[in-house]
Order: C-alpha cells, then sequence, then structure tokens
C-alpha cells in the first residue's frame, strides 16, 4: 500500500551555493597538488632520476664510482651496524623505563616522564657536544677519572663507533619510551586481571600477558629509533669525523663539500635503500603479531607492580640514570659556555661571559638565530593550514585525489634527512623552471617543509577522525553553510591538535641539521649550522654559548607541548564515555 | 490535512548498494511518523536525504509545501535552508559549546536578537527540564542529557519538521522508557511533526500515529501501528513486527465467521475468520503469542505439551509442543500450567497464509 504520489508546491530558488563550493574545492584541490609537487615529488624525482645520470646519458657509473671506493661501502656498513646496535640499546632503556614509570609505583613519576622524554627534544648536536665535554680527553668526567686513579689517560674513547653508539641510544630512547608508555597506559587490565585470576604471579604475568601485548609498541619505537640513527648527522660528526669514522649522512656530507654531486646523489638513493631495507626487516621480524586488536582507545588506571624494599633502590638506579643520561650532558654545556676555554680548571677566575659575548656580536650568529626562528616559525604554520587542508579535504569532504596527496606527503618521513638536502640541491640550485632558490633562505623552508609534512598530516589527520562527521552536519541542520559549520564546529575542535602539531614542528626545525648542514650558504646560516661550525672549528665554548642560548626556547616550547597534551587528556577523559 | 514532508519515488544507490529503492511517503501536520526496519535497511540513508545531508540519485522532496530537492531539475537546495531539526544517533553535541551555546546556535545563526534567543533558549531548556543546566559543558552530561540538548537544539528555531535517527538505542532501557514518553509529551505541546527512525518494533508501535516498514530499501507496508502489527502486507512485516508461530495445516471448511483447519499432527482446529482466504493447495497458520488461550483439550482444541514455563512478570512465557511443531505463549498471571502437563489451545485471532509463497516480499494479506 503505497501513499498518493505526492503533490509539490513552489520551488525553492536554486541555490548556487553548492556548485560554487564545489568548484572552490577543485580550485583547492589543484593548488595543494601543486604545493605537493613543488615540496616533494619533483626534489624526489631529480634524486631518483639524477643518479642514473652522467653528461646526459643513462648509466650506472654513479654507482659503480660508490662501489668502487671501499671508503663508500664502508660507510654503508658502518651506518647499520653503528644503527642496529644503538637502537638495540635505546630499546632495552626506553622499554625498562616505560615498564617503571607506567606500571610500578614508582615515586615522581610526572617529574620522571618529563625529564625522560626531554631528549626528544634536545638537538642530537647538543648531545654530542656535552658528551664530549664529559667524556672526551679533557672531559669534567674524564678529569675526575684521572684524578681519583692516577692515570695518564682515560680507558675510553668518545671519538670513534663506541661513543657514537652510545650518544646515539642516550638520545633515541626517547621514541621506544614513548611509544611503550603509551601501549602500556591503553591496555585493557581485564586482560591481566584473567592472568591474576588463573592464579599467576605478577612478573609471569608482566612476561606472558603484558609483555606480549606491548611487543608491537617496542617493535613501532624501536623502529623509529632506528630510522632516526641512521638519518642523524650531528652525532657522527661530531664523534667520527676526527677519528675518521664515516658512516653514510657524514659521507654525504664530505662528497658534497669536494663537491661530487653524482656521488652524493648515487649514496643518497644507497641511503633510501639502506633505510627501506631496515623497515622491511623489522615488518618481518614483527611478524603478523601487531594485529593484535586488544589495545583500547581507552585509559585507564592499570594494576601497579609494588617494588617494596626494592623501591629506593629502583627510584636511585633511574633517577641516576636520568642524572647521567639527560642532565648532566646540558650541564656541561652550561658550564663549558661560560669557561675561559674548555679544559680549565673550575675556579671563579676562569669563569667568563666573552664567549656569549662573541656569538652575540658575531653577524653569522645573528643571522643564524633569526633564520632559524622564522624558518621554524614559517615551515610550522605553512604546514599546518596545507595539512589541514589535505586532512579535511582527504577525511571529511571525501574529495578524490586528496587521499592521494596525503599518501605523497607521508613519504618523506621515512627519508633520511642527507636524501631531503640532497634532492633540495639537485632540484633548485638550476631548476628547469622556476627561480634558482639555492644560496637562499628558500631552500631550507621547502627541505624543512618537506621533511615534516609527515608530521603535519599525521597530527591532522588523528585529531580529524576525532571529530565524527555528524558534528558538522548537525551544524549544517542548523542553518549553518558549509564555510561556517567548518569557523565554528571543525575549526575550533582541530585546534588544540594543530597547535600541538606546530609545535612538534617548530621544535623539529629549530633543532634540524642533517638538511641545513648540506644546504645552507652564506646568508641562510641556521642556528644549528653554525653551532656545527663552531665546534667543528675548536670555538668549543662560543658553540656552547649559542648552544645554551637556544635552550630556553627549546625548553619553553617543550613544556608547553607536554602541558598541551595533558590538558587535552583531560578534556577527553571528561567525557566520560 | 496537508503533508510537511513529502517524499516521491527516491532512490539512492552507493556504488552496486541500492540503499534506498523508489521510497514515497508524506508526514502529515502533528504526525508522529516512522520508518521501522531491521540495520542496513535505508531508513538513515533515507532521513539523511530528506535532511539534505545525502544526494538521493532519483525522485523529489518537499519540505512544508515547498520542494527542496528534485532531481529530475537538478534541484537540491542546502541542508541549512530546509528548515528543519534534526537529531543524530551520536546526539553530535558540540563538546566546545555549553549547553546554553549548543541550544542557541541555530537562532544565532539566524541573526537573531540577544534578548529574544536567552528567552528562547530558556523555555527550550524548561520544556527539557534541564534549566539548571544551561552552563554546563557536554562533557558533564549524563547520556540521557546530551540526548536532550541534542534534542533542544533541534526545537529551537521552531522548525518544519523534527527528524530523529534512533535517538534513544544509546540509552539504557530504564531512560529509553522514560524518553519514550517525554518525547510523545513534548510533541503534544509543540505540535511538531516527527519523522522518526527506528530499528525497534515495539518503540515504534509505541510512538507512532503511522509506520513505515522498510527492507532493502523498499517500503513493505505503511499503516498505524494497529494494522502494522495485525493486518501485515507481506510477510517480512508479520515476521519482523512482533513474534509470530506458524502451524501448517489444510483448509477444511470455511463458514461463515470462522475456518476449520486439520494440523499437519491430525487434529482439528476452529479458528475465527481471517480477513483474507487465499486459494492453494497448502496453507500456514500464523499466530501471534498472545493470541492463542490456553484450556483444557477438548474438541476443535487441540492438546500440546508444556515444554518450558518462565514467570515475566505480566504472566507466563510458554514453549509448547505441537506435534512438529514448537509454539510461544503468552498468557495471563492466571493461567499457571506445569512443565510437562498437556494442554489444549485455542485461537482467537490469526491469518491464513498460501504456504507456497515464500521470501519477504510474500504478499500476506488481500
Ligand atoms: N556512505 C555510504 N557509503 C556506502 N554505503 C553506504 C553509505 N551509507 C549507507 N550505506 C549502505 O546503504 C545501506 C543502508 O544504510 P543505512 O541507511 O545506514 O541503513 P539503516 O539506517 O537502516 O541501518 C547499507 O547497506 C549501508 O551499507
Ligand atoms: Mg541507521
Amino acid at each position: 500500500m503505497l501513499p498518493p504520489a505526492p503533490s509539490f508546491g513552489r520551488v525553492m530558488s536554486r541555490s548556487r551555493l553548492v556548485e560554487r563550493l564545489a568548484d572552490h574545492r577543485f580550485v583547492l584541490l589543484v593548488a595543494l597538488a601543486l604545493f605537493v609537487a613543488i615540496t616533494v615529488v619533483y626534489p624526489l624525482f631529480q634524486v631518483g632520476v639524477r643518479s642514473f645520470l652522467v653528461q646526459g646519458e643513462w648509466s650506472l657509473a654513479n654507482y659503480r664510482a660508490v662501489f668502487l671506493q671501499p671508503r663508500n661501502l664502508e660507510a654503508v656498513w658502518n651506518s647499520l651496524w653503528v644503527s642496529v646496535i644503538a637502537t638495540l640499546l635505546a630499546t632495552v632503556i626506553g622499554t625498562v623505563a616505560a615498564f617503571l614509570v607506567q606500571r610500578t609505583d614508582l615515586p615522581a613519576k610526572t617529574l620522571f616522564r618529563v625529564l625522560l622524554v626531554l631528549p626528544f627534544a634536545i638537538p642530537p648536536l647538543f648531545s654530542a657536544m656535552g658528551w664530549v665535554q664529559l667524556a672526551g680527553p679533557v672531559g669534567l668526567f674524564s678529569q675526575w677519572w684521572r684524578e681519583v686513579f692516577g692515570v695518564a689517560s682515560v680507558p675510553w674513547t668518545i671519538y670513534g663507533p663506541g661513543g657514537i653508539i652510545f650518544v646515539l641510544a642516550v638520545t633515541n630512547y626517547p621514541f621506544v619510551f614513548i611509544t611503550v608508555a603509551g601501549a602500556l597506559q591503553r591496555i585493557d587490565p581485564s586482560l591481566e586481571e584473567a592472568a591474576r585470576t588463573s592464579g599467576v604471579g605478577t612478573w609471569r604475568i608482566m612476561r606472558d600477558v603484558t609483555l606480549p601485548l606491548v611487543r608491537p609498541a617496542i617493535y613501532g619505537g624501536a623502529l623509529l629509533a632506528f630510522v632516526s640513527s641512521i638519518d642523524n648527522f650531528g652525532i657522527p660528526a661530531v664523534l667520527g669525523l676526527r677519528a675518521q669514522f664515516y658512516v653514510l649522512t657524514t659521507r654525504i656530507y664530505e662528497a658534497l663539500t669536494i663537491p661530487n654531486m653524482p656521488l652524493a646523489t648515487a649514496m643518497s638513493v644507497l641511503l633510501i635503500g639502506v633505510a627501506v631495507i631496515a623497515m622491511v626487516g623489522f615488518r618481518f621480524a614483527e611478524g603478523n603479531r601487531s594485529q593484535y586488536a586488544v589495545i583500547g582507545g581507552k585509559s585507564v588506571t592499570p594494576n601497579l607492580i609494588r617494588l617494596g624494599r626494592m623501591r629506593p633502590l629502583v627510584t636511585g638506579a633511574l633517577a641516576l640514570v636520568v642524572l647521567v643520561v639527560v642532565v648532566m650532558p646540558l650541564f656541561a654545556l652550561v658550564l663549558t659556555s661560560f669557561l675561559r676555554f674548555w679544559g680549565a680548571d673550575l675556579t671563579l677566575a676562569n669563569l667568563t661571559l666573552r664567549h656569549y659575548e662573541a656569538v652575540l656580536g658575531a653577524a653569522g650568529a645573528q643571522r643564524g638565530i633569526r633564520n632559524s626562528l622564522f624558518l621554524a616559525a614559517a615551515a610550522a604554520t605553512i604546514l599546518m593550514i596545507v595539512t589541514v587542508l589535505i586532512s579535511y579535504l582527504h577525511m571529511k569532504a571525501k574529495v578524490r585525489g586528496a587521499g592521494l596527496l596525503d599518501t605523497i606527503g607521508i613519504i618523506p618521513f621515512a627519508l633520511p634527512g642527507s636524501v631531503i638536502g640532497v634532492a633540495m640541491i639537485l632540484a633548485w640550485s638550476n631548476p628547469v623552471v622556476g627561480p634558482t632558490l639555492y644560496g637562499t633562505i628558500w631552500i631550507l623552508l621547502i627541505a624543512y617543509i618537506m621533511r615534516y609534512m609527515a608530521f603535519g598530516l599525521q597530527t591532522t589527520r588523528a585529531t580529524l577522525a576525532q571529530i565524527h562527521d555528524s558534528l558538522e552536519e548537525a551544524a549544517h541542520t542548523a542553518g549553518a553553510s558549509k564555510l561556517r559549520a567548518l569557523k565554528d564546529i571543525t575549526l575550533p575542535l582541530l585546534r588544540p591538535g594543530m597547535v600541538a602539531g606546530w609545535m612538534l614542528i617548530f621544535i623539529s626545525a629549530f633543532n634540524e641539521l642533517t638538511v641545513s648542514v648540506l644546504i645552507w650558504t652564506s646568508g641562510s646560516e641556521t642556528i644549528g649550522v653554525w653551532i656545527f661550525l663552531l665546534q667543528d672549528s675548536g670555538f668549543t665554548g662560543r658553540a656552547s654559548a649559542l648552544a645554551v642560548l637556544t635552550l630556553p626556547v627549546i625548553l619553553i616550547l617543550y613544556l608547553a607541548t607536554q602541558w598541551l597534551a595533558r590538558l587535552e587528556e583531560r578534556r577527553v577523559a571528561g567525557k566520560g564515555t | 490535512m496537508t503533508a510537511v514532508v513529502e517524499v516521491g519515488h527516491l532512490t539512492k544507490r552507493f556504488n552496486e548498494v541500492t540503499a534506498v529503492d523508489d521510497v514515497s511517503f508524506a508526514v502529515a501536520e502533528q504526525e508522529f511518523f516512522t520508518l521501522l526496519g531491521s540495520s542496513g535497511c535505508g531508513k538513515t540513508t533515507t532521513l539523511r536525504c530528506v535532511a539534505g545531508l545525502e544526494r538521493a540519485d532519483a525522485g523529489r522532496i518537499g519540505i512544508g509545501g515547498e520542494t527542496v530537492f528534485d532531481a529530475a531539475q537538478g534541484l537540491d537546495v542546502g541542508s541549512e535552508r530546509r528548515a528543519i531539526g534534526m537529531v543524530f544517533q551520536s546526539y553530535a553535541v558540540w563538546p566546545h559549546m555549553s549547553v546554553f551555546d549548543n541550544i542557541a546556535y541555530p537562532l544565532r545563526i539566524r541573526r537573531q536578537p540577544r534578548e529574544a534567543i536567552r528567552r528562547r533558549v530558556d523555555d527550550v531548556l524548561a520544556i527539557l527540564d534541564m534549566a539548571a543546566l544551561g552552563r554546563r559543558m557536554p562533557s558533564q552530561l549524563s547520556g540521557g542529557q546530551q540526548q536532550r540538548v541534542a534534542l533542544g537544539r533541534a526545537l529551537a528555531m521552531n522548525p518544519k519538521v523534527l527528524l530523529l535517527d534512533e535517538p534513544l538505542s544509546n540509552l539504557d532501557a530504564k531512560l529509553r522508557e522514560t524518553m519514550r514518553a517525554e518525547l510523545k509529551l513534548i510533541q503534544k505541546e509543540t505540535g511538531l511533526p516527527i519523522l522518526y527512525v527506528t530499528h525497534d518494533q515495539t518503540e515504534a508501535l509505541a510512538m507512532s500515529d503511522r509506520i513505515a516498514v522498510m527492507a532493502n530499501g523498499v517500503i513493505h507496508q505503511l499503516a498505524p501501528p494497529d494494522a502494522i502489527y495485525r493486518r501485515p502486507a507481506t510477510r517480512f512485516v508479520l515476521d519482523f513486527v512482533g513474534a509470530v508461530n506458524y502451524l501448517p495445516c489444510t483448509l477444511e471448511a470455511v463458514l461463515e465467521d470462522a475456518l476449520v483447519l486439520r494440523l499437519a499432527e491430525g487434529a482439528r482446529l476452529r479458528v475465527p475468520k481471517p480477513p483474507h482466504v487465499p486459494t492453494t493447495s497448502a496453507h500456514e497458520l500464523a499466530v501471534r503469542p498472545e493470541d492463542i488461550v490456553l484450556g483444557p483439550p477438548g474438541e476443535g482444541r487441540p492438546a500440546a505439551t508444556v515444554t518450558l514455563k518462565s514467570f515475566v512478570g505480566t504472566g507466563f512465557d510458554y514453549r509448547l509442543r505441537l506435534g512438529e511443531v514448537e509454539l510461544r505463549v503468552q498468557a495471563p498471571k492466571t493461567a499457571a500450567f506445569a512443565e510437562g502437563e498437556h494442554v489444549g489451545i485455542a485461537i482467537t485471532e490469526a491469518l491464513l497464509l498460501d504456504a507456497r509463497q515464500r521470501g519477504d516480499a510474500a504478499r500476506v494479506g488481500p
């Protein structure tokens, strides 16, 4: 039984708004595609193609040149084994620390957590410098050792693979710590309780239930630590160059100072190869165990292990590790920046402000500070705007093609920074079309945009995914146009995520060295480049002074991100359901 | 009565799936109209087409006498200009706005004066019994309260029609019943027509003036609740709305006000004459559990065995075995029988079906 065919009244005046908006979307998509093409696709294309070109002809000669020189092969091998060992070490530190902070009745957890994650925000170059000042030939710790044991020299050297591995491990463990602590926090406690009710003891539960559950997170964190190790330039540069110990990133740096562009290009492709092989290896080791879907999104109060009589001991040990690994290098930097010369005795007479006067008086250092602040702010702002638009078109407006932009934009995340540096030089020193950006600050801006696009895409995508479509639809039915709904509903809800993403990109760009050191030119120095050059030329005091000057910026931003995350957590928790 | 919402030959496809297939209906003034059907049958899609959140492939939609969508003419008025109020299944209360701001939003969009907005929101809050909660943020509200905020927001600007998508499905049983009554009261108070979507047949029967039962994107029957329940149009409606027992039988005699049937296991059964007696060689009797009366066995009252007895507060729920057939019977508290006991069954109302016409779409009525 159907109702009588409805009769229709007056026809409403036709709305052109929908059509126009559809047009806008298309225009926007094209503009974004152009942006991604310029900042990501074109430079990558250049690396791929140019490594196979010799004087305009297709050839494998560049690769042959790489393999014919044992030094180059050695660098590939060094990159691999140093990163693997450093990653293993970082994984152990990060996992143990995460278990202690998350699952035991350790005191002062918030303080531990903030301090343990801190190396994440400190540029690796600073750590390398700090460790030279602690454990180098005339380092604080070395001096103390010599006095205590009455020996002429210490039984270790910070220069070389051992030092590189150690410093890489203590700068990269936060990747593992953050992912594992997050997984531990989200584990469903009923899984552990089920084991407990079947009469299993606490440590057995940890080993048989909890550890397998967080294993995917451990692998994930280890992969990040590995990529970061392979990518790193500052640590092997400060600790390796002097000992003639080369890894791929420092070898590429060397090839570019000669400059031997084809060689650098071919090695970049090799570096991509190493990174990809490593990632495949990780996936393989991980197997399909990450398929477990038992870690829910809810954060719950877990069962805490009572440390009992071990509590003071464990707390003391962790505090010592934090002191040595996190606080001491920074302390050494600060101290060195005030000493007349590196290695001077710690007397009042030896304290001076002359390094600060020197760096603040140098035009190059001033430019470095200005450039870095500008570049970090510009890259973060541009990226947040662009990635929010891409994610919005992809996830909410469901415009076809936006998903592809999202995928392409994530690619550089997996690329070592040296590759991005080489790609920038190839793409922008004598471009087929457009201006020569090499030699200006703009090449750095594009490089940072390419390098950190994934950060923006990931934060905006994650935030948008939490904003249910119906929130915006409810605004439409309440009478708001598409743009009005975007402004009143979606943007305000996106804001915390966007601010967090902005700060993440700002800190990362502000600390950037691997790419910058390859593409800086006089006039476009960054603060990291300047510190590295000072350190490399033996001006340890000035390098430290400049580093200490940047610390407040980094620390304030870092604490702000922590505070924001806490705020966000509370907001979500307040929701109840 | 003029129609407030008119939907004509609406069709909507998602790739291969035809979610809504040539659907037509009209909602009258002050009417509570329900789209009822199991999950995935196209209710939400229909509602979203009416709201302008989904663009149909064919058909026409009118709201308040004005055409807002016409596929043939390429006409599609934006959601924001359809003057509707909608409550989403997930509530979609904006978490960054207070209760007051949520409800005031549609009024602010329409640039109403500040004082008028305040008065209207206070009125709405009073209707919803939430006068004290205007300052609260949604995260400080219970599910039921968030539900009310969503309703208040939809009511605020006096829409031409209220669209509700399973608004009660996320509430617990007790609250659901309270909200059911409240919703009916609010509708009485405001006189707003409601287009309601639910998969819960009890809810649909209790609240609606008329129900359209949907399956696979098609409306199977459009009628008032008692007609849906007692005179289902298709086997799907018969099955989906309420419980039903099937008894295979053959027709022995058609009397003036009764039928004489022979059941498969041999006993003879007399039932009141149903509205439609199909001409076929194989019949099937469809009986609701509450239309079976239990008593001592006798002539025309075949004996069945009680296999399971459960007390449900309002009475007893019995499982009986009658030959090969298992019967479900709902009996009053006074009809107490023990498990294993033989009882005679009499039938007060039933439908006679053509046993060879199976499948959801098979017609049950005339
Ligand atoms: N956005 C969509 N894309 C693809 N298929 C959809 C979409 N929305 C609904 N469908 C499909 O249309 C059918 C009807 O869905 P829906 O209207 O949501 O059903 P109901 O509300 O009755 O449960 C389902 O088969 C569903 O899978
Ligand atoms: Mg639905």
